[in-house]
């Protein structure tokens, strides 16, 4: 194929080199090329929420962008986000406390959103978490329980603050 | 009997009736779910579909020379190059009233609607197989299309089966009593003409299928996300003219389904005709825009009905008719979904004089098949709508309207007036009145007036809802043409080290299958959930199931794990018996435990049996060795959930917004097994209702192209448009099931429309609106406020009325 790009990509603390073509979206690169398949493809057009992942410590929608312009970032995927190795986050099990899914489809990406807004914002009001979250659609579980899950995690306090997981910063650009 | 009762006959009860938390959970919230898309195998290769650009023509000519001649192209197939043995799918529920049809791979001289498959490109990656299908030129001579299911049954108009006499597919009569007699001596007379928008499933992982053929075994490995498996493979079986034993359908994590993932697909009988012709495995995922056109739409339907009551408001009879618009095609359930809603409508109330014609038309959109709830919401709807109305025409609270005609639980069991349904138990009153009491039903029509002079539009809307759930008795499904049967297995293997297995034929979707069936498991043998496997998803060892996962069937699952856990305690006894030197009889199983009765730490450990269960060294004369068993269950009859839903909302009537204030949610689906679970689909089918009743619609333009294509422009509720569930349950158990247990993964979506339909009517009385098409959106109540005369000046509009 033409036109194969060189890129770097620090993905959960693993650094990786790869090879993209100029149109492969960064969710496809995680997906097919890294084996992350925790990050799901909802719409690949931006509006569901299923493919959001960290790109240098925000939540993104991998699906919208492009795999190129990653380079030499350092993204987190729902398999990295767990503080460390053999844990969960907070939010892992606060979902499943509170019943906060069902076919799991939805979850990477509804977890990966509501980690990212703990971060910025550890004690979230309901409305605030209603407002991060509602860029990000499940079709299963009515929201109210995912609701109740990010809240119980708020106000308990129990997310990691903000911070880099790395040792070493990423050398971005 | 209460699953109480049910279960202290076995054992304690530990599990059954917990909140426990899902073990589906902890693979899925870390990302380590496998769904169709994760799935890749060495060799495979990728199938595109090339769809149809327009509603209705002929195809002329179609050229794939550019595509096949690609590099990277294995093949490209049109109807032309599909073998001729090649069936389509047949329909499942064909009742003598439906013309025949069928669902076949490829269009070959004419398309029906857009998106229907024309031809398909199997390429070495994704990407080559799109560039391919590009290349693929097919002429078309447009034909005028029908896109109004009222104008299709015109005799003049285009038709889109030229076998047929006319558009309609079927119709269906339900007769019962004498109603022209009820409407003559009716003292009020009420009638409506109601909407029901097309809408869909929309499941958050769209279909797919990975097919692979082995040549040297003349096996096919079948990955589908299906809800029907088991049909599948017997249908793929004919289709493809093998034996049912060549073909293993597998399933893997399934991201949602609702009722979309039951139907039968062109591309289930595309990739298998791919993968046997190539070699090689085939993979094909469906994108979202895809998804759109040409997975199961539902629920559109047209109808007109009217309800004859006396002078206290007692219900004498209803009649009616519904259009329902199939789409281009008969889908796979027939016109099962109207036919649920014809056979619905008499809901929780007592009469006996019904007619109803329920018609079936074709029309040049996407087919219509299944989606939660099945026809239920469709009759929910204009049901509730009339008992508003007929309250209002008698001047009377909807809600005692309601009470005045309600089924009497002691008149269960209660046939109702279609002649074809008799409800099993349910305190119908009950569940309103709890309803009442938990929304503080008196003081807010206290203060609805108050709230109106400060130009507060707040208004209350009641829908009760029955649900039809463990469909259903085969006996009875034969009896109304449904070409498939009803009963659900379960197999339990007890292994060597007394752990227990359970293979279950049900297609987890969400629902919590794995954690239910367990919970049962593990109570039957009074043993910890963690010493219990459930698998699923493997046609070639889990049990066989005609209908598979929809219609609320969790229950006949649970029946069939109890009593196939019966059969292996009941073994178990006789075998420690004989080594214990004890007569059967004063043989005691309870936690796991085998003893003499009387003696209790004289006994054996369920791996103590099973060992010697294994070893066949000293059993029983007669006895077979291991320990497994297969029970089927096959119900005498339909559990029937129900319940009563209460709105409270505000309208704007300057915007035409609405916003939640209260929802309250009384539902009875017999003894839980697990209130977590029963929640969540409460919720989530509740969301479902209210993305129904006022933001969801497939629009499709006068030439027949779909105007919602994406998350865009089909809008679905999301955070911000769910209210807060105020949930509680009454517990009325089905005789017809083992621990009483019915279904409720349809409950829930049943009222929601007529909820916010009636709530938002109520709200705005002063200016006398009536509400009967779905979905009702602002600018649909802005437009009826104007007319109403609600803007003449301004704020004070208020005071219309
Ligand atoms: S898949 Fe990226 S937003 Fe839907
Ligand atoms: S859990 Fe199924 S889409 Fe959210």
């Amino acid at each position: 194929m033409t036109g194969e790009r060189k890129i770097s990509l620090r993905v959960n603390g693993r650094q990786h080199e790869l090879e993209v073509e100029p149109r492969l979206s960064l969710a496809d690169a995680l997906r097919n090329e890294l084996g992350y398949t925790g990050t799901h493809l909802g719409c690949e057009h931006g509006m569901c929420g299923a493919c959001t992942v960290w790109l240098d410590g925000k939540s993104v929608r991998s699906c919208l962008m492009l795999a190129a312009l990653a380079d030499g970032a350092e993204v987190t995927t729902i398999e990295g986000l767990a503080p460390d190795g053999d844990s969960q986050h907070p939010l892992q099990a606060a979902f499943s406390k509170h019943h906060a899914l069902q076919c799991g489809f939805c979850t990477p990406g509804m977890i990966m959103a509501a980690a990212d807004l703990l971060q910025q914002n550890p004690h979230p009001s309901e409305e605030e978490v209603v407002d991060w979250m509602g860029g990000n659609i499940c079709r299963c579980t009515g929201y109210r329980a995912i609701v109740r899950a990010v809240m119980d995690v708020a106000e308990s306090g129990a997310a990691p603050p903000a911070s880099d997981p790395e040792p070493e910063p990423s050398s971005v650009g | 009997m209460s699953e109480q009762a049910e279960m202290s006959e076995q054992g304690k009860v530990t599990w059954i009736g917990k909140p426990v938390p899902r073990r589906e959970d902890r693979p899925l919230t870390a990302g380590a779910g496998r769904y169709m898309a994760d799935i890749e195998m060495p060799g495979m290769l990728y199938m595109v579909v090339l769809r149809s650009p327009q509603a209705h023509a002929k195809i002329v000519s179609i050229d794939t020379d550019a595509a096949r001649a690609m590099p990277g192209v294995h093949a490209v197939y049109t109807a032309a190059d599909l073998p001729e043995e090649l069936k389509p799918f047949p329909v499942i529920w064909r009742p003598p009233v439906l013309k025949d049809d069928s669902i076949a791979a490829l269009a070959s001289d004419r398309v029906r609607n857009v998106g229907e498959e024309v031809a398909v490109v199997v390429a070495d990656t994704q990407q080559i197989a799109e560039d391919a299908r590009e290349l693929i030129r097919v002429k078309y001579e447009r034909l005028p299309a029908n896109v109004d299911p009222i104008k299709a049954l015109e005799p003049d108009s285009p038709r889109i089966r030229d076998e047929w006499d006319d558009n309609v597919a079927a119709l269906f009569p339900f007769r019962n009593g004498d109603v022209d007699a009820a409407f003559a001596e009716a003292a009020h007379v009420v009638d409506g003409h109601f909407k029901i928008n097309r809408h869909a499933a929309m499941p958050m992982e769209t279909r797919g299928v990975v097919a692979s053929w082995d040549a040297l075994t003349e096996t096919l490995t079948f990955w589908s996300m299906s809800q029907a498996a088991s049909l599948l493979r017997t249908e793929l079986a004919k289709s493809l003219d093998l034996p049912d034993n060549a073909i293993r359908v597998m399933t893997p994590n399934v991201g949602g389904a609702f009722g979309a993932k039951w139907d039968r697909y062109a591309e289930d009988l595309l990739a298998c005709v791919a993968t046997r012709r190539l070699g090689r495995p085939v993979k094909w995922m469906e994108d979202r825009r895809e998804h759109f056109q040409s997975t199961v739409h539902a629920r559109e339907q047209i109808q007109d009905w009217e309800m004859a009551l006396d002078e206290d408001g007692r219900i004498l009879g209803v009649r009616g008719r519904a259009v329902a618009d199939l789409g281009s095609c008969v889908p796979s359930s027939g016109i099962g979904t109207q036919w649920v809603t014809g056979n619905t409508i008499p809901n929780q109330y007592k009469f006996e004089n019904y007619s109803a014609d329920i018609i079936a038309v074709l029309t040049n959109k996407a087919r219509a098949g299944s989606y939660r709830g099945f026809g239920g919401p469709e009759s929910n709807f204009p049901m509730e709508r009339l008992m508003d109305k007929a309250a209002k025409e008698l001047g009377v609270d909807p809600a005692e309207l309601r009470f005045r005609n309600q089924i009497q639980p002691e008149d269960m069991p209660y046939p109702t007036a279609t002649g074809m349904a008799v409800y099993d138990t349910g305190d119908y009153p009950g569940a309103l009145r709890r309803a009442l009491e938990m929304v503080g039903y008196e003081k807010l029509r206290e203060e609805q007036p108050k709230l109106r002079e400060q130009g507060i539009y707040r208004g209350l809307g009641i829908g009760c809802y029955v649900h039809c759930t463990g469909f259903g008795p085969s006996a009875m499904l034969g009896m109304i043409n449904y070409d498939t049967s009803g009963y659900e297995g379960a197999r339990i293997r007890i292994d060597p080290g007394g752990k227990v297995t359970v293979y279950t034929g049900m297609i987890p979707l969400g629902q919590g299958t794995e954690t239910s069936l367990a919970q049962i498991a593990a109570d039957s043998f009074g043993i910890d959930m963690d010493d219990v496997r459930v698998v699923w998803g493997d046609t070639s060892q889990t049990p066989y199931t005609g209908f598979g996962s929809g219609g609320s069937r969790s229950n006949l699952a649970m029946t069939a794990v109890m009593n196939a856990a019966e059969q292996l305690k009941a073994k178990m006894i006789r075998i420690a018996a004989h080594t214990l030197e004890a007569s059967p009889d004063d043989v005691e199983f309870a936690d796991g435990h085998l003893s003499v009765r009387g003696v209790p730490d004289s006994g054996l450990t369920m791996p103590e049996v099973a060992r010697i269960a294994y070893l066949a060294h000293s059993l029983p004369e007669g006895e077979e060795p291991m320990l497994q068993t297969q029970q089927v269950f096959d119900p005498p009859g339909f559990g029937w959930a129900y319940g009563c839903h209460v709105g409270v909302v505000d309208v704007d009537i300057q915007t035409g917004m609405m916003d939640w204030k209260r929802y309250v949610i009384v539902d009875d689906c017999g003894p839980m097994v697990n209130p977590l679970i029963v929640r969540g689909q409460i919720e989530g089918g509740v969301a479902q209702g209210i993305g129904g009743a006022l933001l969801e619609e497939m629009v499709y333009d006068e030439a027949g192209q779909p105007m919602t294509s994406s998350f865009m422009d089909y809008l679905m509720p999301t955070f911000h448009d769910v209210p807060d569930y105020e949930i509680d349950h009454l517990v009325s158990p089905s005789p017809h099931i083992r621990g009483g247990f019915k279904g409720m993964g349809e409950s829930g979506v049943m009222a929601p429309a007529a909820v916010v339909a009636n709530a938002i009517v109520d709200a705005l009385a002063p200016f006398g609106i009536e509400v009967d098409e779905l979905p009702i959106t602002p600018n649909v109540l802005w437009r009826k406020l104007r007319d109403a005369g609600a803007f003449e000046d301004g704020r004070s509009a208020a005071s219309v009325g």
